[in-house]
């Protein structure tokens, strides 16, 4: 593990956070959840996110696409100050700029893998370009599956389905939370990999949220929360060197847990999984 | 398990909201009709013992027959001299006779116009120092024709003041009087109009042959109402041919109560069935309602099973939750309901029709509201009870539950024997296939076809749906498309939500169509059987007799026949209206198809009689009939059978017979028919009658084509009362898709979040939310309009005979029926598209 790698504003990175700090409740109860994250996102690159259980690695995730309000700092996507736009910036925001892969329930079961993955062209109402539809459908491998309901697919197939919809509209950065916790090791090996050649063939750019050292694995960097800091990141991550780096902070979280008398138990069985 | 039971609803209190909200509508609605009832039942029963007060009453004999009944009238009878007064005067103990002498009058207020209630009536009658309820609460009483004395009430509608000159109609001629009195009464008048005056004027008015129905006898001092009745039998008994009866004061006032009571309680039957279709309609909601619950709860159940609680138990806990709801909804609903008749006492008496002070609550309504709200409750949420007691134990260890929404077979299959068993029945019923019993089969057939298209509905909503939502999918991508896929999703729901819409307008649509073609065929008969160039009605229902010998004085006029009819009357010992009608009426002024005989028999005193009337009673050209009436009982002969739509009565007598069976003072003229000479200036005899009307206040002088607009105005009048009363099963409805869209967007929290998550605008979502509730209600209408006016169309067919001869459907109603169910289901969007967009969309996603 390294420090982490920040660029020149505006220069590769498609998303940023500076002094990202997000509070939960108010008072004596108060959490801290994320103190002080910055953070850069680069073009081109397939960027994981790990780290322990409550290290606050979704609540970044979910504060840098706007889906939850920032306690304090700013995120700029692609050139957008996102901390300052109301609901309707947001909506657009997500439509034109973002794309989503959550873990679970990621499908509107009323409509064909078609309709769902055309679904954000269609609220926003822009037309399909076909050509990078049938380009992200080749590359998802699901031609032959397309007037599917959600209900008749694999699990691996659904994931995959939500893949090929928070690409098609060439979003500058898609946000994947968790894209392969309720799958199996074979369908999150073609879920994963097409999310690296997503990367690789087509340009672009992925934030993923993982518990999964294997996940972290098909990276170009992962970058490790603690605590709600940044604490450091890996570049061309293996399985092993992603599970080292999780085991030195879970042995610091250890020692620390001595101390709050914090359940770190069940970090470590995650990051064994 | 209780314990279960009691928190769940607790803790998703507002998921059971709209179900008691429906419990509370509906039992509100019987809990006000009986409450108002027992109102109603208390103001007849103060005016009754108020206006009733004497000791013994004395009336002739009452007329033998059956089948008297709220809406056909009942049996009156005889009646006998005013003069047997002195002769009852002499019996012993007796310190007063008062005559009863009144009848209908027109009293004219300041304003120039008729004083007079939409429902009671009008009337004149003797005062006599002797009756002890009324006393003068101000001014004289009357003496002499020129004067008159006002209830207090009725006074104060009038604009009048005591030492006013006024205008009234008095036995068919207008006087001017002054009013010099004012009356009290001791009970409140429920809107009927009491004028008093001096005995004189009101015998030479209302008996002026000397002869009366009642005389009211009062006690002296000690003597009880029995001894009284006693004394009064043993003097009348002493005069030959005095055939009459002597009532105890209770007795009398036990046979009026009666009456009333009979009216009232048929006022009820009908308000209980509107409360009744509101209930059905509620259950729709309950039953939605429990079935998401318990299809949300699926999990728990599972888990409460594999810790070892029985299916009954299960089963026990929903119910449980059933029965609390409707117990909470039921005693809201009775709040409701003394709210509702507390406001419908407010609104009566702003329009002058004062009721009893009280509103009574008594145990019976507690309970019977109470029970019918449980009962509702209980049994709507028997299937889904059942559904979760079948939950098995591993369904806990499922990650989603799957649940089939799918028309089962045997659904399928029953509902499509019954509808195909319907449409047989009310096509046998249409052709008259089979002869007997024709609406009998009808509604059968009809109620079959309802329950069948309910049972349907789920296996035909996706294919209807989808048609109906073409336009949205296409025109509003992916809006259209997603509220496609919502309601689709649950068929089932959408169903039976649609389904609750449906009754009421099955119900609406049916009602249009019939007062539509009623309307067409009240102007068939006034084009077919009326010569009539000019018709007088009076708003009393009775014509001024001096009015009709005024017109009947003009020039240009070949015919003026009033056509009267008698109350109180009996044919054969049956209650049956009587009517009496100018030889040659029939053939000159009304053209009917004779099927029998011929009508110029009148002139030798014979009857005419309607088709279908005769034929169930077996009448025939030559039959003798008996009637009887007030004045006494006469033989007549049919001298002819006709089939006439522009009649209602059975029996046709000439005015000559009438006259002896029915007192002529107690007549109403319904009808006068003008029939002008050929060639005749009808504008110029139009003025000329309008003229003299107009002084009557009350008649209003019309052509052909008006009377048949008056006749429409009545039909409507009395179908905006049917859409009043059908709105409350509508709002429930209403409610019902409000409560399936609420309880849905909490089922879809995670893929509303998902759709925001991916650039779903709020307002989109709201639209979402407002095209999947417009669909539901233009579903349940269509589906109901097609049911109501479609059976509604078979009716002109079945009921023809009984004046049906035109079918309307009224197209621009019914699509107006339609635009109000696109606006209905907008409304019941509002809230559940709010919470919609108001959703937060991090929680949506996190909601688990």
């Amino acid at each position: 593990m390294r420090p982490v790698t920040m660029y020149p504003r505006g220069e590769g990175a498609i998303a940023s956070a500076r002094g990202l700090v997000k509070v939960y409740g108010s008072g004596e109860t108060a959490v801290r959840a994320l103190d002080g994250v910055d953070v850069d996102f680069a073009r081109g690159e397939l960027t994981a996110i790990m780290g322990p259980s409550g290290s606050g690695k979704s609540t970044l995730m979910h504060c840098m696409a706007g889906l939850d309000t920032l306690s304090g700092g700013t995120v700029v996507i692609d050139g957008e100050d996102v901390g300052r736009m109301n609901q309707r910036g947001l909506t657009k925001l997500r439509h034109d700029r973002l794309g989503f892969v959550f873990q679970a329930y990621n499908l509107i079961p009323t409509l064909t893998a078609e309709e769902n993955i055309t679904l954000p062209l269609d609220i926003a109402r822009r037309s399909v370009d076909r050509a990078w539809f049938d380009l992200v459908v080749d590359a998802v491998g699901l031609g032959d599956r397309l007037d599917h309901r959600p209900s008749e697919l694999s699990g691996g197939q659904q994931q995959r389905v939500a893949c090929a919809r928070a690409l098609v509209s060439r979003p500058a950065v898609v946000f994947a939370d968790e894209p392969t916790g309720n799958l199996d090791s074979r369908s999150s090996g073609e879920v994963l990999e097409f999310l690296r050649h997503s990367v690789d063939e087509l340009g672009q750019a992925i934030v993923m949220v993982t518990h999964d050292p294997s996940a972290g694995s098909y990276a170009h960097r992962v970058v490790f929360l603690d605590d709600g800091r940044l604490v450091g990141e890996i570049l061309e991550p293996t399985a092993e060197s992603v599970l080292d780096a999780l085991r030195e902070l879970g042995v610091g979280r250890r020692d620390r847990a001595d101390l709050v008398g914090a359940a770190a138990g069940e970090f470590t069985v995650g990051g064994l999984r | 398990m209780t314990r279960v039971a009691l928190r769940g609803i607790r803790s998703h209190l507002g998921r059971f909201l709209l179900s008691i909200l429906a419990v509370l509508l509906g039992v509100g609605f019987v809990a006000g009709t009986f409450s108002l009832r027992a109102m109603m039942s208390a103001t007849f029963d103060d005016i009754v013992n108020s206006g009733t007060n004497a000791d013994t009453y004395v009336q002739g004999a009452k007329i033998e027959a059956t089948g008297g009944d709220a809406m056909g009238g009942f049996a009156g009878a005889e009646q006998f001299p005013i003069a047997m007064a002195d002769v009852i005067a002499e019996a012993d103990g007796v310190a007063g006779v008062v005559p009863d002498v009144s009848g209908s009058i027109v009293l004219v207020g300041a304003d120039g116009t008729a004083v007079m209630s939409s429902g009671p009536p009008s009337f004149g009658m003797g005062l006599d120092p002797g009756e002890i309820a009324i006393w003068m609460a101000d001014g004289r009483e009357p003496s002499g024709p020129g004067e008159i004395a006002i209830e207090t009430a009725a006074l104060e509608r009038s604009g009048l003041a005591v030492g006013d000159t006024t205008t009234v109609v008095l036995a068919g001629e207008i006087r001017e009087v002054e009013v010099v009195g004012e009356v009290g009464f001791a009970a409140p008048m429920a809107g009927a109009i009491m004028v008093g005056l001096d005995m004189e004027t009101a015998t030479a008015a209302y008996a002026p042959d000397g002869m009366v129905d009642l005389v009211g006898v009062y006690a002296e001092d000690g003597v009880s109402q029995t001894e009284l009745a006693t004394s009064v039998k043993a003097t009348l008994a002493g005069v030959p041919g005095m055939d009459v009866e002597v009532l105890t004061g209770d007795q009398m006032r036990d046979d009026s109560r009666e009456q009333w009571q009979s009216m009232l309680g048929f006022i009820s039957t009908f308000l209980l069935v509107f409360a009744g279709i509101a209930l059905f309609v509620g259950t729709f909601i309950i039953s939605n309602t429990f079935a998401m619950v318990v299809r949300q709860r699926q999990r728990e159940f599972a888990m409460l099973r594999a810790v070892g609680a029985s299916p009954s138990q299960v089963f026990a806990s929903v119910l449980g939750q059933a029965a609390v709801i409707g117990v909470v909804g039921s005693l809201l609903g009775i709040g409701a309901g003394v709210g509702l008749v507390a406001g419908l006492q407010q609104m009566f008496a702003g329009m002058g029709m004062e009721l009893s002070g009280r509103i009574p609550l008594d145990g019976f309504t507690i309970a019977i509201s109470v029970i019918t709200g449980t009962l509702v409750s209980l049994v709507a949420a028997v299937v889904p009870a059942r559904k979760a007691a079948l939950t098995a134990p591993v369904e806990a260890m499922r990650d989603d539950v799957v649940t089939h929404d799918r028309a089962s077979r045997w659904r399928t299959a029953a509902g499509a024997v019954l509808l195909v068993g319907g449409l047989a029945a009310v096509a046998a019923a249409a052709t008259g296939v089979i002869a007997d019993n024709r609406p009998t089969l009808l509604g059968v057939g009809a109620g079959a076809i309802v329950i069948s298209v309910l049972m349907l509905a789920l296996t035909i909503a996706p294919a209807v749906l989808g048609v109906l939502a073409a336009p949205a999918v296409r025109g509003m991508r992916p809006l259209g498309g997603l509220a496609k896929g919502n309601v689709t999703r649950h068929p089932k729901r959408t169903a039976s939500t649609a389904g609750a819409l449906m009754i009421g307008m099955a119900l609406v649509g049916a009602a249009s169509v019939i007062a539509a073609s009623a309307q067409a065929s009240v102007r068939d008969v006034v084009d077919n059987e009326s010569q009539a160039d000019l018709l007088l009605q009076s708003a009393t229902w009775d014509v001024p007799v001096e009015l009709v010998s005024e017109v009947a004085a003009l020039y240009g006029l070949q015919r003026v026949d009033s056509f009267r009819v008698a109350p109180g009357t009996a044919v054969d010992g049956e209650v049956a209206p009587v009517v009496g009608a100018p030889v040659g009426f029939f053939d000159q002024t009304l053209t009917v198809p004779v099927v029998d005989g011929a009508t110029a028999a009148m002139a030798d005193g014979q009857a005419v009689v309607r088709e279908l009337a005769a034929e169930p009673k077996g009448w025939e050209v030559g039959d003798t009939l008996t009637v009887a009436g007030s004045r006494g009982t006469v033989d007549v002969t049919i001298g002819a059978v006709i089939d006439s739509r522009a009649i209602g009565a059975s029996v046709i007598l000439p005015d000559q017979v009438l006259d002896t069976v029915a007192d002529p003072t107690s007549t109403m003229t319904d009808t006068v028919f003008l029939l002008a000479e050929p060639g005749a200036d009808i504008a110029q005899i139009r003025d000329q009658v309008t003229e003299l009307a107009a002084p009557y206040v009350v008649v209003s002088v019309m052509d052909g084509e008006e009377f048949g607009d008056a006749i429409a105005q009545q039909v409507n009048q009395m179908l905006v009362i049917l859409y009043a009363l059908l709105g409350l099963s509508i709002v429930i409805a209403v409610l019902g898709i409000v409560n399936t869209l609420a309880l849905s967007i909490s089922e879809r929290t995670r893929e509303i979040g998902l759709l925001r998550a991916v650039g779903l605008g709020r307002l989109q979502l709201a639209g979402v939310v407002t095209i999947e509730s417009v669909l539901t209600a233009v579903f349940g209408t269509v589906l109901g309009i097609g049911v109501g006016a479609g059976l509604a169309a078979t009716m002109s067919t079945v009921f023809r005979d009984e004046g049906f001869t035109s079918l309307v459907i009224p197209w621009g109603p019914l699509g107006a029926l339609l635009g109000l169910a696109v606006v209905v289901g907008a409304l019941a969007a509002v809230w559940p598209a709010v919470r919609a967009a108001r959703m937060d969309v991090l929680e949506a996603i996190a909601y688990e």
